[in-house]
């Protein structure tokens, strides 16, 4: 059943840079401080509160409440997000839900990382026995073997990937909170000289870590216009699912959980693939992206480079991607990460997209992604369609 | 020139793996199977991935396989130290259950999808024993 009730009423970002020396709640602070001047909302209207667990406060189980105090908020619902680059997307369902059955009014759902100021990452489990003596370390050697099957199963062209960096890059040219490092023009010669990091995976292929903040405001449709908001996005559609495959140990890597959600977050929203203005899909690498064109049914299997070289994906085109330059081109800040496009998302809708507004942004899918498995494709899938 | 650091691993810290680093001091690749749906599966669990129970046991594996995914890892890092560029590859077993190991008898560009591999040994800090393959032409 469509559901129009819940809305986002409001976004903030803060720049997205590195070596800033600043915490997690020193940005954090930032990021509420510009949504409570974005949208004019009393702080003592807040009553809802989602934090995305951060790998620079990882250590601290206690980071949601200590948040709290740090931001001077009494909140009658308070959720700590630890779906990796799926907390944001998480955090907004959860908070509609909460907001559904009455725990809270208005949520705030706030991402803030700081991996260069802390990284406090120590994620144990099999990783110390059976994945470091093999000398895969991290995700680029996940997503080099990722990339690898994709190539032997359906072949890849390296100037899709190239012109998915590009597009996006030139977005990030657009926006004032990019990360200054990447606002350089990037061509198809850069692209594909840039060196391998875990073959087919080359370096622009992959996010760089930055440090940021972002939070969006939900509330019910009504509550909004009771406070006084304009400008909103309906939450009309959303779908999750974690460690797809996760028992068949001869899965096809190729296929993630959203190709699982897929029809579910259209089929909640009321839409089809040719329905969706604007993609917004998480983009830690470049064929994650390729791939998602493929399972949200923008592309056939398998065919998703050609989807790309065929169609204008700027902000001007037929399917606008990651028009603040996502991930791979604004900078990826830390577990906040999930958060950068959906903020982009919202800003679009509202109209606030500057010189890289999207025509008649009447709705808009955005992704999550969270974390990688042994040997398998990534585990947390989120998907949410926003409606004008 | 002096040996690479090979950091040996806090053995049997996520779950009870002492099975498979008593295999490996044996020369044998030891991984956990099911005994309820006759199905192995790696990495360890505390429980079996296709029924939930605990009903699990350690059985020795050939080692024999087919490469099904592979990477050349070429960024340094902790224990990487003279090892670039590494033949990194996922090997599907014969059992019907995939490892992630070494290549260690070819260059890393030689190495592709669809090769058939066998059991070799690579050695850790303190000669430690970690199972990786080789390729079987």
């Amino acid at each position: 059943m469509k559901q129009h009730d819940i809305v986002i009423a409001g976004y903030s970002e803060t720049k997205i840079d590195q070596k800033t020396g600043k915490s997690a709640y020193e940005l954090g602070g930032e990021a509420f401080d510009l949504l409570l001047q974005s949208t004019g909302v009393p702080k003592r209207a807040i009553d809802g509160l989602s934090v995305n667990a951060a790998i620079s406060e990882a250590c601290n189980p206690f980071f949601a409440v200590f948040m709290c105090d740090a931001l001077g908020l009494t909140p009658s619902w308070l959720n700590l997000s630890g779906l990796g680059g799926c907390s944001s997307l998480g955090g907004v369902a959860r908070a509609a839900s909460a907001i559904r059955d009455g725990q809270c009014e208005v949520a705030v759902v706030l991402g803030a990382d700081a991996l260069g100021t802390f990284n406090r990452s120590m994620f144990g489990a099999w990783r110390g026995e059976f994945l470091e003596p093999t000398g895969a370390l991290g995700p680029p050697a996940a997503f080099g073997l990722l990339m690898s099957r994709y190539e032997h199963q359906f072949g890849l062209k390296y100037e899709a990937l190239g012109k998915i960096a590009i597009t996006q890059r030139e977005h990030a040219l657009l926006n004032d909170n990019a990360c200054p490092k990447l606002r350089k023009p990037l061509t198809m010669q850069e692209y594909l000289s840039s060196r391998m990091i875990a073959d087919p995976l080359r370096l622009l292929d992959c996010v760089m870590v930055c440090e940021g903040a972002n939070a969006v405001l939900v509330t019910s449709e009504a509550k909004a216009r009771a406070l006084g908001l304009k400008k909103m996005a309906y939450i009309t559609g959303y779908a999750e699912l974690t460690n797809f495959g996760g028992d068949d140990p001869l899965t096809d890597i190729t296929l993630s959980g959203h190709s699982q959600i897929a029809s579910r977050v259209f089929e909640r929203a009321g839409r089809k693939p040719d329905d969706i203005r604007m993609f917004h899909p998480y983009d830690d690498f470049t064929i994650a992206v390729v791939m998602q064109l493929e399972e949200y049914g923008f592309a056939p299997r398998g065919k998703g480079c050609d989807y790309v070289l065929a169609t204008d994906l700027s902000f001007k085109g037929k399917l606008p991607l990651n028009t603040g330059g996502g991930q791979i081109s604004a900078g990826q800040p830390g577990l906040a990460g999930g958060g950068l496009n959906l903020v982009e998302a919202v800003r679009q809708m509202f109209g606030e997209g500057g010189a890289r507004q999207v025509a008649d942004p009447k709705n808009a899918l955005v992704t999550g992604i969270g974390m990688i498995p042994y040997g398998r494709n990534w585990s947390v899938n989120t998907a949410l369609i926003l409606e004008q | 020139m002096a040996e690479p650091k090979r950091p040996v691993p806090a053995e049997n810290v996520f779950v009870d793996t002492r099975p498979f680093w008593a295999g490996a001091r044996a020369g044998k690749l030891v991984l956990q199977f099911c005994r309820d749906s006759g199905k192995f599966q790696h990495h360890p669990r505390p429980v079996s991935i296709h029924t939930g129970r605990r009903n699990l046991e350690w059985r020795e594996v050939s080692g024999k396989g087919t490469i099904y995914a592979r990477t050349i890892v070429r960024v340094p890092g902790p224990g990487l130290e003279g090892r670039l560029p590494l033949s990194v590859v996922t090997v599907e077993l014969e059992e019907g259950v995939r490892i992630i190991g070494n290549i260690l008898d070819r260059r890393p560009e030689d190495v592709r999808i669809g090769q058939r591999v066998a059991l070799a040994w690579d050695k850790l800090d303190r000669g430690v024993c970690y199972p990786a393959f080789k390729i079987v032409d």
